[in-house]
């Protein structure tokens, strides 16, 4: 008897907690927005989110949408798993009632999340998340802004033909759908272009001590390192291949955590020379790039790089497609989607269908380098704002004395 | 009679629930909560009742979702059938750790189950060729609304609890506790102590292995990280054991509610209405809990629910 007292108890109070949830204010038109606030990857979380509000806010202050409906974006956690990326947004499509969808950071979760969307036919402008999977599963209803993780290394590639001439390459990638992907394509590169990939080695997500693998990268010395991680690992990685005095002629990371300022702040002086592919810098020529950069280093005293650009870009690119778009209904919204042809300070922004990619937006890769604690353009040469440092006495640089 | 009554009545509502709220978002937190159920009561009977404390129930959870998941990858057959199948397939392996570790005494068992879902989440991260490594497996949905699964989760954690109920009020629940309690005493009574540890082991490993092709169903996208998952489902698995009442047949039903309701309060910052920090003091709050439950309430709150009732209602105790 007790016992079922208890019970009722208990589900009485998990339904009333239910019950409480708040209401949002009308006339404004809802996106629900999904990203890491909480979790390993809540550094990259934070940058797009505030850059997400920082452009919203400039949406509204220029009128909204139309007939001065505001665009009001409802930012989940995802904390980092595809489970809850899933519950969460299944919540904001049949709670909040989300006209379309937007975010995704991790590529595990928003592969999960895209399932959602696409069975459920709400538009979703993916911004970050970079598995091949995610726009060549044949998704109608799923867009992406940046590309694929596979051409992350477009600019590495040409740069490595015509500076660094390797002739042997490890790879260290994160244990994620992120990092085997890029992993299995940056090979793929290597094999193509005539590389000896003497290593390819995963490591488990979350790991603190990559001695092991960095000691069998010293014994087989290739020219270059490459290392696809997201934030902690980046620093962890480069710290330790500096205590184990690892010298290839090149450390190179695959975008993602080697570009964040935490990078830098982090690994301190391992952090230097070290260069990164990358997919936005905010001396690009494009309209607004400069102008962002500023803004968001004025408001929140930390530097900004390609994920902030990805989502305020987006945030861009769903107020434009709401602008256009006949109805609030998914269908309008897709084909306006579909339709979008504009310029961001990300790049110009259309969603093209190429080989197995649908609704896929086309756009140049860079590579970054880190230069006296700054993240500098070093390729293409004709964009550079400073020249790449190479070779690079990695000895001096970590300041070993001889 | 109360008793019959009550539970009727709870019955009902849980029947009800779906009807009464139709908002997918509720349904959807119940039917998670309802597969905790499932997991706890079977963490329950090996650990509670059997006293073999396990801290690898994904291992079981995942086998069952891998096999289903595994079933629509590569025969193309549908994933309700892993239902049953997971479940066996849960069962054989959990014969085998059994039939390893259930010889010995102490917390070999413990270890190796703990070795065992990590050994698992490896097998699965790296055997691309058979799951898909970290990228996951993603099916389609089978019913677009969630009765279907609501309904189901609900009759299989129904059937759950009845057997553990059933079990433990037969032979085997008896020796189940005698071998918690004694072991030397029990084998000194006859009783094959290996065996029916292993026995337990089954049925727990079975009903996991159920929960675990019901998230692929249900979910439709496991990835080794999310089914394997040390931290969100071996020991969320014992938690909700603690929390609600290790050795009680009710209590993980109960602590399977308060951790999913506790979990979402706080990942969506008390539904949106609290800062949103709130929502990074999930992991501290959680650890708070057991504490204090540990401290003031080592037999959970079902256990403890008479001393609850004597010192927080002021009510005295009549039986």
């Amino acid at each position: 008897m007790k016992r079922f007292v208890v019970v009722f108890f208990c589900v009485f109070c998990v339904l009333g907690g239910f019950l409480l949830a708040g209401a949002s204010p009308a006339g404004a038109v809802k996106v629900g927005i999904v990203l890491p606030l909480t979790g390993a990857e809540a550094k990259f979380g934070e940058i797009e989110k505030r850059s997400f509000e920082m452009a919203v806010a400039e949406i509204n202050a220029k009128g909204g949408i139309k007939k001065g409906e505001k665009l009001e974006l409802i930012i989940e956690d995802d904390t980092g798993r595809p489970d809850v990326g899933r519950s969460v947004v299944e919540k904001l499509i049949t709670k909040d009632k989300v006209v379309m969808l937007g975010g995704g950071y991790s590529s595990s979760v928003t592969y999960a999340v895209a399932g959602v969307a696409q069975q459920n036919k709400i538009p979703f402008l993916v911004n970050t998340g970079s598995a091949d999977k995610i726009t060549s599963s044949g998704w109608d209803y799923i867009f992406r802004l940046n590309p694929p993780v596979s051409e992350y290394s477009g600019a590495i590639e040409s740069l490595l033909t015509e500076v660094i001439k390797p002739k042997t390459v490890a790879i260290i990638y994160e244990n994620t759908l992120f990092g085997t992907s890029g992993a299995k394509s940056f090979g793929a590169i290597c094999e193509k272009l005539g590389y000896d990939v003497v290593m390819k080695e995963g490591y488990e997500a979350g790991g603190i001590d990559f001695k092991p693998i960095l000691i069998k990268v010293k014994q087989l010395n290739p020219d270059v390192v490459y290392m696809i991680s997201y934030i902690m690992d980046a620093s962890l990685l480069m710290k330790q291949a500096k205590e184990l005095q690892l010298t290839p002629k090149m450390f190179i990371g695959g975008a993602a955590g080697f570009t964040l300022p935490e990078f830098a702040k982090n690994a301190g002086v391992a952090s230097e020379k070290v260069i990164s592919a990358t997919l936005w810098h905010q001396v690009l020529k494009y309209p607004g790039a400069m102008r962002y950069y500023k803004k968001y280093v004025a408001k929140y005293k930390t530097d900004t790089e390609y994920h902030g650009a990805e989502a305020y870009a987006a945030a861009y690119v769903i107020a434009d497609t709401l602008k256009r778009a006949k109805s609030f209904n998914s269908e309008d919204i897709k084909n306006a989607l579909a339709a979008t042809d504009m310029m961001t300070v990300f790049g110009p922004v259309k969603f093209i269908s190429y080989g197995k990619m649908k609704n896929q937006n086309k756009l140049p890769t860079y590579v970054v380098q880190w230069i006296n604690g700054k993240l500098e353009l070093v390729w293409p040469a004709e964009l550079a704002t400073k020249k790449l440092v190479y070779p690079v006495d990695w000895m001096k640089t970590w300041k070993y004395k001889k | 009679m109360r008793k019959i009554l009550l539970s009727i009545l709870f019955g009902l509502i849980l029947i009800g629930f779906p009807i009464l709220v139709s908002s997918d978002y509720y349904q959807h937190l119940v039917i998670l909560a309802m597969m905790w159920v499932i997991i706890g009561s079977s963490w329950n009977i090996l650990a509670g009742y059997t006293g073999q404390v396990s801290f690898g129930h994904a291992m079981f959870f995942g086998i069952g979702a891998y096999t289903a998941g595994i079933l629509v990858v590569h025969l193309e057959i549908s994933a309700w059938w892993g239902m049953l199948l997971g479940g066996i397939t849960s069962m054989m392996i959990g014969l085998f750790v059994g039939w390893v570790c259930f010889r010995l005494r102490g917390p070999y068992f413990a270890l190796a189950t703990l070795a065992g879902g990590e050994i698992f989440r490896l097998i699965a991260t790296n055997w691309e060729s058979l799951t898909q490594g970290m990228v996951g497996i993603l099916i389609i949905q089978t019913f677009p609304s969630k009765l279907p699964y609501y309904y189901i989760v609900l009759a299989l954690a129904f059937v759950c609890i009845l057997t553990i109920h059933l079990v433990m009020k037969s032979k085997w629940g008896y020796y189940f506790l005698s071998i918690r309690e004694d072991q030397d005493a029990a084998e000194s009574l006859g009783i094959n102590t290996t065996l029916y540890k292993n026995l337990s082991l089954l049925i727990s490993a079975f009903f996991t292995g159920m929960a675990g092709a019901f998230y692929m169903n249900y979910m439709a996208f496991i990835d080794p990280h999310v089914v394997f998952s040390l931290h969100y489902i071996s020991i969320m698995a014992i938690l909700v054991g603690i929390v609600g009442g290790v050795a009680t047949i009710m209590g993980p039903a109960v602590g399977a509610f308060i951790m999913v309701g506790l979990q979402e309060t706080f990942r969506s910052a008390f539904f949106g209405l609290a800062p949103q920090w709130t929502s990074q003091a999930h992991a501290l709050v959680f650890g708070l809990l057991v504490i204090f439950v540990i401290l003031f309430l080592p037999n959970g709150i079902v256990g403890d629910w008479p001393k609850i009732k004597r010192n927080v209602f002021r009510v005295k105790a009549t039986g």
